[in-house]
This record gives structure tokens, sequence and C-alpha cells, in this order.
């Protein structure tokens, strides 16, 4: 099979989609000519033409705003957030608009919009434009919310969030813009809500999203060497979570670490944490759940610092021997 | 009256300062002011002042010595006075003030050890038992007491491994006969394995273990934990062994036209793939397209429900190192031979490299064991769940069979079906056994 990098199977994602169904359509700020942020629509234009890769003023609000109004009237907008930081300024309509139409008015107007954005720090970009704010939008009854770690998921992904009826908010970690995996040419849809089980082990289970995803392989690898078997879990997910899949797995390794590179207070590993101690696995916990996240810091500009301030393979390593009582 | 120098508390992160260097020895005058030693934070070297006037008395710490914030340094008084050989007790935190009231360092220096060994008693009777919840439930299970278990963990806390180490010390379940005759013939029932449902003892169980024990075959030799793939083939094999009631259907096929059309098909597939038409590939294809026609053997069993499967996706068992992967070849029975070979080929090099990702793992509905490349007629396969059904292929083997009256040799091959009978019937299975050895005799039916 071939293999594209995680940003062509974005944008591979769009297009076939915009192919099958002209309702659909982009909008955001520079993504005609230009390409976008980080160019993932780069050379749409040229096959969909203006009308359906909307270049925007600059204003979140009004772009989020237009999706919402464009969704309640039949279209399947996708907006694309520069930085995922920007969402502030989207807040009111994804929050208090979109998340919440298909309710109000009891099914009868519905809001199948798919805002896309690349999150994350590792580029340099510093504090407001690096941030991992997805546990806000999970927090939102009315919005989904997606993460994929690879070209494989992005692509599946993205076609379900557009497919969906209900608003999505897709976060795409720029550090797995560059990232590669075998991507089928033909669509495909990966289910919201079904989590990967991205390596099999059996002595401590790591729940990780986005480029913790990649990160907790890399450590899974090295402690492999050392005798210890990791199962590595991406939930792909937030909302909604397969909540199934990680319980099955703690049941079996008795041994839970979650790691996220949103900052660790008020994130999104205490939900994924709380949903294991309430539930049946409960009793199979054979050590303290342990949370890896980020500082409580804005993420730095220096670029050592940028990196201190985020879970790295060392801190996942170390934290998998704590919790198997291997120091 | 004597005051203590402590080691401050430089940033809100700091538990611990370096002692790098005392600037004045025992006995030296000191006044306000004065450096008096400098000490290493995980931050900064900093050098710290003399709160008091006196004489330098003691210096408990040497260079290089950890110290934890807020405990006695050293002290500072008048030449006469007495201070403690050790340094006192632990000075909580937050109460350095307080503690250098003359009162309380008075009654540190009278009986400082004591203190610290009542409390440290006290913290022993009265702490909670630290153990896991898998612990407990295991200790719960086995009717083990958590107290008398050591645990392993920080602070002593239980693991489930803890527990499981000292043992159990549960009754086992022994029908009334092999309860007496255990205490007749003094076996203990803990040592034994039942062999009934839920590990129950029988009789048999207990005259089992009475027979001397069978002379070891080798006493030394390698020893391998098994671990890793190894491990999840093993658990997946005994697991399938023992909850389906495997049943085995064999057949023999005559794979005359097929050697023939294998041997037209190997140039032009390399052509077009780079690699060449195995029988495996041939054999699969047929596989695929009986279970079109067979619908009732691509099937699982979920929980209760039996799920027909809209795709057809065969896994093929490839033996590595010290396991066996199962790729799986998708929707098998649309694709052509050439395009299955090259799945095959280039699955069967991902596994051998490691290299399979979990999506090419998955999925599978039914799956084929191809042994053919040893000598090997028949076998029984172990069913890959939650498949129902594995083919077992043997190797194509010259034998007498009867054609139209005459006894003439043939290229014979055996296929062997094992299937889960809780699903599927001997005689849905057979008919699709049959379709299969049909289309392998007849094998230009798998072009329309």
């Amino acid at each position: 099979m071939r293999e594209l990098t995680y940003l062509e199977a974005v944008r591979e994602a769009m297009s076939q989609e915009m192919r099958e169904n002209d309702d659909v359509f982009i909008l955001g700020e520079d993504i005609g000519v230009y390409g976008g942020a980080f160019g993932v629509t780069r050379g749409m234009i040229e096959e969909f033409g203006p009308e359906r890769i909307r270049n925007t003023p600059i204003s979140e609000a009004a772009i989020s705003g237009a999706a919402v109004g464009a969704a309640l009237t039949g279209m399947r907008p996708i907006l694309e957030l520069q930085f995922s930081d920007f969402i502030t300024i989207a807040m009111d309509n994804m929050v208090n608009q979109a998340a919440k139409i298909r309710y109000m008015y009891g099914g009868k107007g519905k809001v199948p919009m798919v805002l896309r954005t690349p999150a994350g720090s590792g580029t340099g970009a510093a504090a407001q434009h690096s941030q991992s704010l997805e546990a806000w939008m999970a927090h939102v009854p009315g919005l989904k919310v997606v993460q994929p770690s690879t070209a494989y998921d992005a692509k599946g992904l993205l076609k379900a969030a557009i497919d969906d009826d209900n608003p999505v908010i897709f976060y795409e970690h720029k550090l797995c813009y560059r990232t590669k995996s075998d991507v089928p040419e033909e669509p495909y849809s990966i289910p919201l809500g079904k989590a990967d089980v991205k390596r099999q082990g059996t002595d401590v289970t790591i729940v990780a999203t986005a480029i913790m995803v990649h990160k907790s392989l890399e450590a899974a690898a090295e402690l492999e060497k050392q005798g210890i078997s990791v199962e590595v879990i991406d939930p792909r997910t937030l909302v909604p979570l397969d909540e199934e899949t990680i319980i099955e797995s703690v049941k079996k390794t008795s041994r839970l670490v979650v790691v996220h590179e949103a900052v660790k207070r008020g994130g999104f590993g205490g939900e994924i944490a709380s949903m294991i101690a309430e539930s049946e696995a409960f009793d199979y916990l054979d050590a303290p759940i342990k949370r890896l996240g980020g500082k409580s810091v804005p993420i730095p500009y220096n670029p050592e610092l940028e990196k201190s301030a985020v879970p790295g393979v060392e801190d996942i390593i170390a934290a998998v021997k704590e919790t198997v009582n291997r120091q | 009256m004597a005051k203590e120098i402590f080691m401050p508390k430089l940033s809100s992160t700091m538990e611990v300062g370096t002692l790098l260097q005392w600037f004045k020895n025992e006995g030296d005058p000191v006044a306000v002011g004065d450096p008096l030693f400098e000490i290493m934070t995980d931050k900064i070297n900093i050098e710290v002042e003399a709160y008091e006037e006196g004489v330098l008395l003691k210096q408990y710490y040497q260079e290089d010595d950890e110290v934890p914030i807020n405990h006695v340094v050293g002290y500072i008084g008048n030449p006469d006075e007495q201070v403690p050989d050790t340094p006192p007790g632990e000075a909580g935190s937050g109460t350095v003030e307080k503690e250098a009231s003359p009162e309380l360092a008075e009654s540190i220096q009278v009986e400082p050890i004591d203190e610290a060994g009542e409390t440290e008693e006290k913290s022993q009777t009265t702490e909670k038992l630290r153990a896991t919840p898998a612990a407990r439930r295991v200790a719960k299970e086995n009717n083990v007491s958590l107290a008398d278990v050591e645990g392993t963990g920080p602070k002593g806390r239980v693991h489930q491994a803890d527990v499981e180490a000292v043992g159990t010390s549960k009754t086992p379940a022994a029908t009334p006969l092999a309860k007496k005759v255990a205490a007749a013939e003094k076996v203990d029932l803990q040592t034994l394995t039942g062999t009934g449902s839920g590990g129950k003892i029988y009789r048999d169980d207990v005259e089992k273990a009475k027979r001397p024990a069978e002379v070891p075959v080798a006493a030394a030799g390698k020893r391998v934990k098994m671990e890793g793939i190894r491990k999840v083939v093993a658990d997946r094999m005994l697991k399938s062994k023992t909850t389906a009631p495997h049943v085995t259907l064999t057949s023999d096929i005559d794979m005359h036209a097929v050697v023939g059309m294998r041997k037209q098909l190997l140039a032009p597939i390399e052509e077009q793939t780079g690699y060449r038409v195995s029988y495996t590939e041939i054999i699969l294809k047929a596989a695929a397209a009986a279970l079109k026609r067979h619908p009732n053997i691509n099937v699982s069993l979920e929980g209760n429900e039996i799920v027909y499967h809209e795709e057809i996706n065969i896994g093929l068992a490839v033996a590595v190192d010290n396991g066996l992967f199962v790729p799986v070849i998708k929707n098998a029975n649309q694709k052509g031979l050439a395009a299955i070979t090259k799945d095959c080929k280039t699955a069967g090099k991902a596994a051998r490299e490691n290299k399979l990702k979990p999506d090419q793992m998955t999925g599978g509905t039914f799956t084929i064991s191809n042994l053919g490349m040893y000598a090997i007629d028949a076998f029984t396969p172990v069913i890959n769940q939650p498949e129902s059904a594995i083919l077992g292929i043997g190797r194509i083997n010259e034998k007498p069979v009867g054609v139209n009256g005459a006894i003439e040799l043939r290229p014979m091959m055996t296929v062997s079906l094992s299937f889960d009978h809780r699903v599927i019937d001997g005689a849905p299975a057979a008919a699709y056994l049959t379709d299969f050895k049909k289309m392998l005799e007849h094998p230009f039916e798998l072009l329309v």
C-alpha cells in the first residue's frame, strides 16, 4: 500500500468528500492560493475553485458564525482555523450555538460542520500558537472531539467527521503532519468512538493521544527491552470515548498511565483516570493510576524549555517503571 | 541561649540544599550578616548569612551533604553553651520562628531522639494498611488476610503479586470421596490441581498425586520465559481449544488441474506483480470463492449472537521466530489471483519482518494454515477466534488413486477443516469442503 503523510491524508479525505458531495466546502484564512497556514489545502483551489475553497477575513468569529449558518441551511462546511489557540475567538459560536442548536430546536435544525485546526507544541510557535485545549471542547455537550495520531486514522476519521450530522472539532497535531503511514486510496471511514490498540502488551496500559501516541510507542519499544510489556491505546476520539477498550485493557494489565500533551491540571487524562476508577477495572488496579501532562506554564518559545514543558519519551518510561514498581 | 541555624527554603520547589562550604569553623565568632556557609539549590548557589551574634557552636553537616529545608544545620550561642551532638529531629516547615524560641530549643536538646522514635512507632501502628484494589480483590477471593502479606510496593503497599506469593489458604473444592481418599492417603489437597469444573478435585486427581512422579526427561536445559508473541499465541490457542468444540473434517483433493493451471499462470502473474503465484494463493482464492457460496461458514460467535460477515477476509497463518502471525487478505473473494498473490507475498514478508500493522491483522473471518511445504499430509488446525473455522493444508504428494477403474498416480492434497460446532454443524461444513474440493479439481471455475 502507498504511504501518505498525515497532512496529505487530511487533504485527500477532504478532496474525496468534496468530489462526492457538492454540499461540502472549506472556509478559512488564506486557505485558497496560499494553501493554509500549514499547506493542508494547497492545490485544492485549482480543482474546486474559490466558491468551495473560500478565503475569509481574519475573524475566527466570522468564520465559525458563517459555518454554523451554512450548516443550518444544509451545507456541510469544513472550517480551518490556522491555530487551535484561536478557537477562543470562535468560542461563542462553537459552544453557545453549534453545540446546542440541534438540541434546542428538537432536532429540526442540525449543524453538520467540522472545525479542523492544528494544535500542540514542538514547532517553536510560542505560547499563543502551541496550546492543546481539547479538554475545553470535550467538556461541552453537543461537540464531538477527534484527535488522530496517524495518517491512516486522520483520513478515516475526517471522513466520519464530515459525514456526521453534528459539529466535530478535529484536532491535527502539528508534529503529526509529517508522519507517514499506509493509507488506502479509496475513501474509508473510521467510526467516531472506536479506540485503536496501537500496540499489544500485558504489564501496563498507556492511553495516549495525538503526538503522545508516537512518544508512547517509542517508550514501549524501549521498555520491552527491559522486560516490561506495554499496551498502547489511542482513543482517537475523546467524544465519544471508547470506554470499553480502555477498561478491558486495564483489566488485562492492571495498570494505567495516561499521557497527553495538554496541561495535566484539568486535562482530559483526569477524565480517563476517573472513568477507570469508576469502572469494574477498579478492582483490577494494581498500582495508582499515573497521569502525565504538560506543565502548568504557557508553552515557552525557547526550544529546550518548550520540550521540557510537555511529556517526553524519558518521562513516559519513568512513569511506567514507577507504575510497575520497577524503579 | 543557643540559636539554631536552619537550612533555608529559597524557592517554592526547594526541598533540600547541598552544603558547599562553611565560611566559619566551630568556635569562630560570628556577627550578624557574616556569611556562614554556602548552599546549592536546584536553581542557584547562595551564601547564607548569620541572623544572630555569638560563636558558631556546632556544624552538623560537612561539605557536599544534602540537608532538607528547615533542618538544623548548626548552632550559634555563647561559647560555654551545650548543644546536642547530633542534629535535632526534623523541624516542621513553616515553624521556623517558633522553633527558634528558647523553650523549644531546650526541649529539643533534652530528648530529641526519643521523640523521633516515638513518632515513628506511632506512624506504624496507626497507619492504614496499603494495598492496591487488585491485591484486595485477590486476597478476598482467596481468604488471605492482607495483614499477613508483606508489601513490596512504596511504603509497604501490597500488590497482587505479593498476595499471590503468600499463597492461598482457601480450601480447594473437592468431592467428598476425594476428601476421604486424601485424608486416608495423607495427600494435601492444597497441592492438587483439580480436573473438574472450576478446578474441583476428584478421587482420580488425588490418586494420581499418590503415584510416583514421572522422572523428568531432562533435568537440566534452557528455560525461556514465555512472553511477547509466544505468550499471546499460547493464551489464544488455549482459549480457542477450550471454549470452542473443535470438529475436524478431512478431504483428499486431486490437484492435477491446479498444478497445470499454476504452470500456465506463473509467467503472466509474475510479469504483472513481480511475484510467483504459489499453491497457497490459488487455495486461498478457492476458499474465498467457496465461502461466498456458503455464508454460514463465514461467521463469528459474539456473545449470544452469530454474526454473518459480509466481507470475506482470509487470514493466512505465517510462522515467525517464536510465534505465529496471521495477516488478513481483505475481500479475498473480490480479488483476482494476481492481486491475491501480491497481497499474500507482501503480507507474508511484513509478518516475517515483524512489520505488520494492526489493521493488517484484524478483521479476519476465516483462516488458512498451510503446512504443505513440510512432509505433512493432514493435521487438526486450531480455530483463530473469533472466527469459526480454519482450513489446514497438507502437502501435494503423488498417490495411487482410482480413476475410471484404473489405478493412477495423481498429485493429491489432504485438507483439514476445523470448525466450531457451537456455530456450524457437520453437514454445512462438509458441504463447504465439498464445494472447495470441486473448485480445486475444476479450478477454471475460479475465473468465472
